[in-house]
């Protein structure tokens, strides 16, 4: 099988235009389709820009928008993850990510975890995710879908290797924040990124493909370092920090396929033990059970 | 001791920042205002002091000095060294300038005090505001500067950029709609110590760095002694108490004063309302700011 160019679209969305912001994507779509690429893949709310706050309901548009289809025709034979304000048609708002290819909406990651402390205030304005799914893409691998925070989350990866994925996409809006000078690259949040991502690729034996915006929304600059981590866990390639890039990576196929064979990881995963025990412990924590290790209550 | 070869301040080895990361992150940060507002200038009051020389460095950098203003704002006892040192900064940075000597403002309400030959004048604030305390007359300057300013952002058509460090946000050491106003800050989460290694690394006049912070209110008046307490020792303790969330006991086993940090703890309770917009009394099916909540820059927002 052919390598698989991959193109990240570090941009800065502009807050709130989602017209703009369509136009920019589709430019961006077109520039890397002559650039050979075969997915085109844009940050967390790249259609919308991030800190929406009630603005959100105002750019929030449906699953089967003729804009999106409309992007998907410009990826042509090609595919594109995209980030929005989806509608459920219950009214619920949710942070969306799509893959689109086959000139239509292929698949809908809709953000599982939200994260809601700290400068972050999401559960506020969106509904959570409920599904967690890998799709076969026309690229010929099976790609999983989580949005920023959803891979601060150890199970998320791993549910969706185990579903099928070989590409793992991240699309986050990361706020860069603690400019410690002892931190690789000046900047604490790159420095976790970029621990957790080589994790991910590492056990479960999958490209992490991870892009993150840049540009400001109000306080908050976000940080870019989009980057391709291959299945052993080296960089295929890093976009700048904190500039908008269109950056490639040849992703082999091949590669997933050796370092899987050479280490079986994903093979000896005990998804049925989990299971149990995942069982087990949401039984106790409700209280249907007794903690089977006596102390639960002190331990918690 | 030679004064040339003192290390002009010791920079808590925790707070260190990477400053290639800081002026990148600040630089756009202050080119997204500004676009996002619709506006290309920016103007600044410059005191002579490190932290506005900070960030007309800052500001320069980031849009280019022919798009700043810098305003120095005088009173008549303000030292005529900080008003040299604001000087300097407006020549090496080649930024327009514009000096408003406020004493007219201040007097015209305080009033003149009498002397020998002279009885007292009073001003438009009477004869009690004749014998206004210093920190009165300090705050009523402070907010005179900001008149000035805004009305100079209107002639300039440029945005007023804020000057106030996270050491005395925390605190409170700040004008409530004085110094404290401005149209976005970029120096707001630096601490006074990393204002100094970062204005150090961005080629601030070294008189400015070295120079004993002082808000010129009075002759002589320096930061530290008013405070009682260094910026290395308050800055560290303010970090471990806030962005590392040490409890007092916690901070107390780490080695800082029980007494400083109680009266560190004060000082930064007592100051919450300078840090927040005032609450409106929530009337009606929707507040601004309780929950009607938009970004402050969205389609339609910026100046056309």
């Amino acid at each position: 099988m052919q390598p698989i160019r991959v193109a990240l679209a570090q941009t800065a969305p502009h807050l709130g235009d989602l017209e703009a912001n369509l136009v920019r994507h589709a430019e961006l779509i077109r520039e890397a389709r002559r650039g050979g690429a075969g997915l085109v893949v844009f940050p967390e709310l790249g259609l919308t820009g991030y800190l929406l706050q009630d603005l959100a309901a105002e750019v929030a548009i449906r699953a089967d928008d003729p804009r999106l289809v409309a992007l998907a025709a410009e990826a042509g034979d090609g595919s594109a993850v995209v980030s929005f304000v989806e509608e459920s048609g219950d009214h619920r708002l949710f942070i969306a990510a799509a893959l689109l290819e086959g000139g239509r909406v292929r698949h809908v990651h809709r953000k599982v975890h939200l994260p809601t402390y700290g400068l972050f205030d999401e559960r506020r304005f969106f509904a959570a995710g409920d599904a967690l799914r890998a799709v076969p893409s026309s690229l010929g691998l099976g790609v999983g879908i989580g949005i920023c925070e959803d891979f601060w989350h150890l199970g998320t990866a791993q549910v969706l290797a185990l579903d099928g994925a070989q590409l793992l996409v991240n699309v986050s809006s990361s706020p860069g924040r603690d400019l410690a000078a002892t931190h690789a690259e000046g900047l604490g949040t790159a420095a976790s990124w970029r621990a957790l991502l080589r994790t991910y690729a590492q056990l479960t034996t999958s490209v992490v493909v991870f892009c993150n915006r840049v540009g400001v929304d109000e306080s908050i600059s976000f940080w870019g370092g989009s980057e391709v981590i291959g299945p052993g866990g080296e960089t295929l390639v890093r976009a700048p920090l904190y500039e908008e890039a269109l950056v490639y990576a040849d992703v082999a196929p091949a590669d997933v396929r050796r370092e899987r064979i050479a280490l079986p990881l994903l093979r000896d995963e005990r998804p049925e033990l989990l299971v149990r025990e995942l069982e087990r412990i949401v039984g106790e924590r409700a209280g249907l059970a007794a903690d089977a290790t006596g102390d639960g209550e002190a331990a918690r | 001791m030679s004064e040339a070869a003192a290390p002009p301040f010791e920079l808590p080895a925790e707070l260190r920042i990477d400053a290639a990361v800081a002026r990148r992150v600040i630089g756009g940060f202050v080119r997204g205002q500004l676009r996002q507002a619709g506006f290309e200038r920016a103007l600044v009051g410059l005191s002579g002091g490190i932290d506005s020389a900070l960030v007309a460095y800052l500001v320069a950098e980031a849009i280019g000095a022919e798009r700043l203003l810098a305003v120095l704002l005088p009173y008549r006892t303000s030292s005529p060294a900080s008003r040299a040192d604001a000087e300097d900064v407006v020549r090496r940075l080649g930024c327009a300038s514009r000096v408003v000597d406020i004493s007219p403002v201040v007097d015209g309400y305080f009033g003149a005090a009498g002397t020998a030959g002279a009885p007292a004048v009073p001003g438009a604030g009477g004869t009690e505001a004749l014998a206004a305390a210093p920190l009165r007359r300090g705050n009523f300057m402070a907010r005179a500067r900001m008149i000035v300013l805004y009305d100079a952002s209107v002639t300039w058509g440029g945005l007023v950029v804020g000057t106030a460090n996270k050491t005395e946000t925390l605190i409170g050491y700040t004008t409530l709609f004085g110094d404290s106003a401005c149209a976005f800050n970029p120096i707001g989460d630096l601490y006074k110590t990393q204002v100094r290694q970062l204005a150090m690394e961005m080629g601030v006049p070294d008189a400015i760095v070295r120079k004993a912070p002082s808000a010129d209110l009075w002759p002589g008046q320096t930061d530290e002694a008013e405070a009682g307490f260094t910026y290395h020792e308050l800055d560290r303790l303010l970090y471990w108490m806030i962005d590392r969330r040490r409890s007092d006991v916690e901070l107390v086993a780490m080695g800082f004063d029980a007494s400083t940090i109680a009266r560190v703890d004060r000082m930064v309770a007592a100051s919450e309302f300078k840090r927040q917009v005032p609450p409106i009394a929530k009337l009606g099916p929707r507040t601004a700011g309780v929950d009607y909540l938009y970004p402050r820059r969205r389609p339609g927002s910026a100046r056309t």
